[in-house]
């Protein structure tokens, strides 16, 4: 079979249907059993007709990382989709709308710029979309159409795909955008003399079993009511708003509460409060809202109250670039706000682990009484894959709660030492688990108390906790195992890992002994695994999307050593292509 | 205010037109200069096209020049843009995509389209060339499958394409016709003597008869000749010259024949407009008539001469020194008007 792995990306202007034509690829080609990973970037503003891009990887084999360059440029707009050729390959195909409405003035049609070795098709686009439905916005489809013929798909099964995204609404919206996609696969079929090599004519994958179409925000929600989510508090903040949204509609459902609060230091105080009263109680936001929660966060580690936090992380600081991806909130993730204050951190590898990480985040908290951060970003939350639907938490994880016994009440002390650090929690209303809570220092009892032997003593409690977390941790993942030593060892982290991982698969393949290394537990970090790793690796490279290495300087500090270092801020997610050069290099 | 450079044209983006550029860019280090060429493919070897059918060599093999030559010499090349139509008052040339682009002088360097013979006009759509890449990747795959070929015409690519299949071990036939080689014209001996040779090949030579019908069945052809022979096949291929790809020009003013019409200076009759290589009828002043000269060293003369007239210069075209195709053993004139069979390079 042919090894297919082809990168689409579709440009447009905000409204043009880009997002929508991109979400219809995916469907179709998940369907007809290919690995997808979408990603769509968009602008800031929520007014104005900015740039959109849709981005699509479709393989035969398993995908890591969104590839960096793209085989097709679907130009829907001429001025967004020349600041777009950038991304796309020497040898890649444009298509773009040969009969624009007005024509362009010098330079301003995109397949003027487009490089000599790119082969660019002319479809007329917007002529088309006139044709099939009497405007132009169908022009998205007819591009569609034209893809589809161009590399020899069934036309019906892609219709079927059309007709699914538009299910619910009416049928002459269904119509006009399958006439639209008619149009345009049977004029480039006629028209189009096809100079490419790509083609899925005769690829048989089977028909896929079912999977899921999802993006990592919607994974984060469908998680957490799978795993018994009772309250959620939050404020609206890019990328992490979706969350809230689908929440919003499907936890009261599930018996739960939503309450949107006037900033996120309201957010996560509620959220606080909601862990006290025994609830599963999370919020999500981002960099900027994090900032403001960190006010907070401290309470929920001193008083033993179970909090989760969702920062979906965006290029920074402050407000920063709202839609595009970074990962530089590890630092104030890992050790952001006052006072010796550990916290779980967890940092999902891909968009499958995002369901896990959101179960283990609510369990752990709930365990270990603590404050757990997941962190997301840009990319995380919004690329789309076609995933098995996950298995459902078990009863274990649905209910963690070390509750106090008969002869813990006889004197309750709620902050008790105990061997493992965690101490039996009493929700209010427990008969005889009265207690105070407070963010001031305090004695086993809850009181407060400033002595020096006994802020010793808790602070070594509340770190205790944390020795057996790493149990509960899903193990790194090692791309290659089973050779004593390499060349190179890459570590990485949250959606770094992905691409990190295929770089490395790639470099053995071109006879590069390399390996790779990530860890959905940030903090604790699994040290022990780490040095093992690390001491194999002659040389070690930490690939990382911020400009400082924050992840680079915490790893080093555990390894003593030096690491050769790749970071970038470009917005864009990990290349797994940047990371195989630098290899190249080393 | 400093004004602008000027922007140099070429419409096309063969020999003639690429070394047209190269030395508009060796004498104007300023200018702007844009070929632009409705293949979507940079400056390639067209004679090498059969040896990429048959997987001898692959797409990066063909390219004449690295992509990045371009840049390096700040040439900007709009390839898969076909011009629609010129505008000699305003210097404005309009792409079919819609798109308007200005131009201070152009050289017009569009070369030539496969010729397909009037009598076949209604077959057109069960013919497939050889003539660029485009031709090429449309056939390509198809002709790894195939075993059974009809080739009419037999031009110099034709014979050279028959060759290729006869190695391939397929099964062929060829009807040869003497004005194939259009816009010349072979004898009775030249064609006695390419028969022969091609005799030792593989192939059925079909001579003095013509196509009477092609008829598609099931994804096969069945063509009958006038004489009654009938041939079922796989693909049917026509090889018949070439004609000029001048439509663009047509309408604009530009004084055209069965090419772009200019004189020994390779200027047409409107200003600031020259024409070199295939698509171009050059006046001879020792026949004293409108020519047309093919062949890659005649093109890339011509290219460069274009581009030295077109900067203020007063280069007369000649024929250059290969002055002969060879054809299947016969020796054709590149440049027939001239008395070259005593030229010792001949």
């Amino acid at each position: 079979m042919k090894d297919i792995n082809i990168v689409i990306e579709i440009c447009g202007s905000a409204g043009e249907g880009t997002i929508s034509a991109g979400e219809i690829l995916s469907r179709f080609m998940s369907s007809q059993g290919f690995e997808i990973m979408s990603f769509d970037s968009y602008p800031a503003e929520i007014r104005g007709f900015g740039k959109c891009v849709a981005h699509t990887r479709i393989s035969a084999n398993p995908i890591y990382s969104p590839g960096k360059l793209s085989d097709v440029l679907i130009a829907l707009n001429d001025k967004h989709s020349i600041s777009q050729l950038f991304a796309l390959k020497e040898n890649g195909i444009l298509i773009y709308d040969s009969q624009p409405a007005r024509p362009h003035k010098e330079d301003e049609s995109v397949v003027g710029w487009a490089k000599p070795g790119m082969i660019s098709y002319g479809i007329p686009l917007n002529m088309l979309a006139h044709k099939a439905a009497g405007n132009a916005r169908g022009m998205n489809m007819v591009a569609l159409g034209a893809l589809a013929a161009l590399f020899h798909v069934d036309k019906l099964a892609f219709t079927d795909s059309i007709k699914a995204r538009y299910s619910k609404k009416k049928q002459i919206v269904i119509d006009s955008n399958v006439n639209s996609f008619l149009e345009g696969y049977d004029w480039a079929k006629k028209n189009i003399k096809k100079i490419d090599h790509h083609s899925l004519k005769g690829i048989s994958l089977g028909r896929a079993k079912e999977k899921l179409i999802i993006n990592g925000n919607q994974l984060v929600a469908q998680a957490a009511l799978d795993a018994n989510l009772s309250f959620y508090a939050g404020y609206p903040i890019t990328p992490a708003t979706k969350i809230m949204e689908i929440l919003s509609k499907e936890l009261p459902k599930h018996g739960g509460t939503l309450l949107q609060t006037e900033d996120e230091i309201s957010a996560i105080g509620a959220v606080i409060g909601a862990g006290f009263g025994g609830k599963r109680a999370m919020t999500a936001t981002s960099g900027p809202g994090f900032a403001l929660m960190t006010e907070f966060t401290g309470l929920s580690v001193m008083a033993e109250v179970p909090a989760v936090i969702i920062n979906s992380q965006r290029g920074g600081p402050s407000t920063g670039i709202p839609t595009k991806t970074e990962q530089s909130d590890f630092n104030s993730a890992v050790s952001g706000g006052t006072g010796d204050c550990p916290r779980i951190v967890l940092a999902p590898t891909d968009t499958k682990s995002c369901y896990e990480a959101t179960v283990l985040a609510l369990y752990l908290a709930e365990k270990y009484q603590t404050l757990v951060v997941l962190l997301l970003d840009f990319f995380l939350s919004n690329s789309i894959r076609n995933i098995d639907i996950p298995q459902k938490p078990s009863a274990e994880m649905l209910d963690a709660n070390i509750a106090p016994d008969k002869e813990d009440l006889k004197d309750y002390q709620r902050y008790k030492i105990t061997e493992t650090g965690i101490s039996p929690r009493a929700v209010p209303g427990t008969k005889g688990g009265m207690f105070f809570s407070t963010g001031l220092e305090h004695d086993e009892y809850g009181r407060p108390n400033y002595d020096d032997a006994n802020h010793l003593k808790m602070t070594q409690k509340r770190y205790k906790k944390f020795n057996t977390v790493l149990l509960e941790a899903p193990a790194p993942e090692i791309s290659v195992k089973d050779k004593e030593t390499f060349d190179i060892g890459v570590i990485s982290w949250g959606s770094s890992a992905g691409a990190a991982h295929e770089a490395a698969m790639t470099a053995q393949k071109e006879g590069i002994n390399a390996s790779s290394f990530s860890t959905m537990m940030v903090s604790p970090f699994p040290e022990k695994d780490l040095i093992e790793f690390a001491d194999k690796c002659k040389k070690i490279l930490i690939p990382e999307l911020n400009f400082s290495g924050q992840f680079a300087n915490f790893v080093t500090h555990i390894l003593k050593r030096p690491v050769e270092r790749l970071n970038f801020i470009t917005g864009r997610p990990m290349a797994s292509e940047d990371i195989l050069q630098k290899m190249r290099e080393m | 205010m400093m004004p602008d450079n000027d922007h140099y044209v070429i419409i096309g983006n063969g020999p003639a037109g690429n070394h047209a550029a190269a030395t508009l860019r060796q004498k104007d280090k300023d200018a702007k200069i844009t070929i632009i060429s409705d293949e979507c493919i940079p400056y390639y070897y067209k004679p090498k096209l059969t040896d990429f059918i048959a997987d001898k060599i692959v797409k990066e093999d063909l390219l004449v020049n690295p992509l990045d030559s371009y840049e390096i010499k700040n040439i900007r090349v709009r390839c898969g843009q076909a011009v629609d139509r010129i505008d000699p008052d305003s210097k404005t040339l309009f792409l079919q995509h819609m798109e308007k682009i200005k131009y201070s002088k152009l050289i017009i360097a569009s070369g030539s389209n496969a010729r397909v013979l009037p009598s076949m006009s209604s077959y057109a759509d069960h013919l497939k060339f050889v003539t660029s890449y485009a031709d090429v990747m449309e056939v390509k795959d198809e002709i790894q499958k195939a075993k059974d070929f009809f080739i009419f015409g037999g031009d110099l690519v034709g014979f050279k394409f028959l060759r290729m299949l006869s190695s391939m071990d397929n099964n062929v036939s060829i009807l040869i016709y003497p004005d194939a080689f259009w816009p010349y014209h072979l004898t009775a001996g030249m064609m006695a003597q390419i028969i022969e040779n091609l005799s030792k090949l593989n192939a059925d030579i079909i001579v003095d008869d013509d196509i009477l019908s092609i008829d598609e069945q099931n994804g096969s052809y069945r063509l009958t000749t006038q004489k009654g022979i009938e041939k079922t096949v796989d693909m049917v291929f026509s090889f018949n010259g070439l004609i000029p790809n001048i439509e663009f020009a047509k309408g604009s003013g530009i004084d055209i024949d069965h090419g772009i019409l200019v004189d020994e200076y390779l200027k047409t009759n409107v200003s600031s407009i020259y024409a070199c290589g295939s698509c171009a009828q050059i006046y001879n002043r020792t026949i004293k008539s409108y020519s047309t000269s093919i062949g890659w060293p005649n093109a890339v003369a011509q290219g460069e001469a274009a581009a030295l007239n077109l900067l203020g210069d007063h280069k007369v075209i000649e024929s250059v020194s290969k002055k002969y195709f060879d054809l299947e053993g016969v020796k054709i004139k590149t440049s027939w008007w001239e008395d070259i069979d005593k030229d010792s390079d001949a």
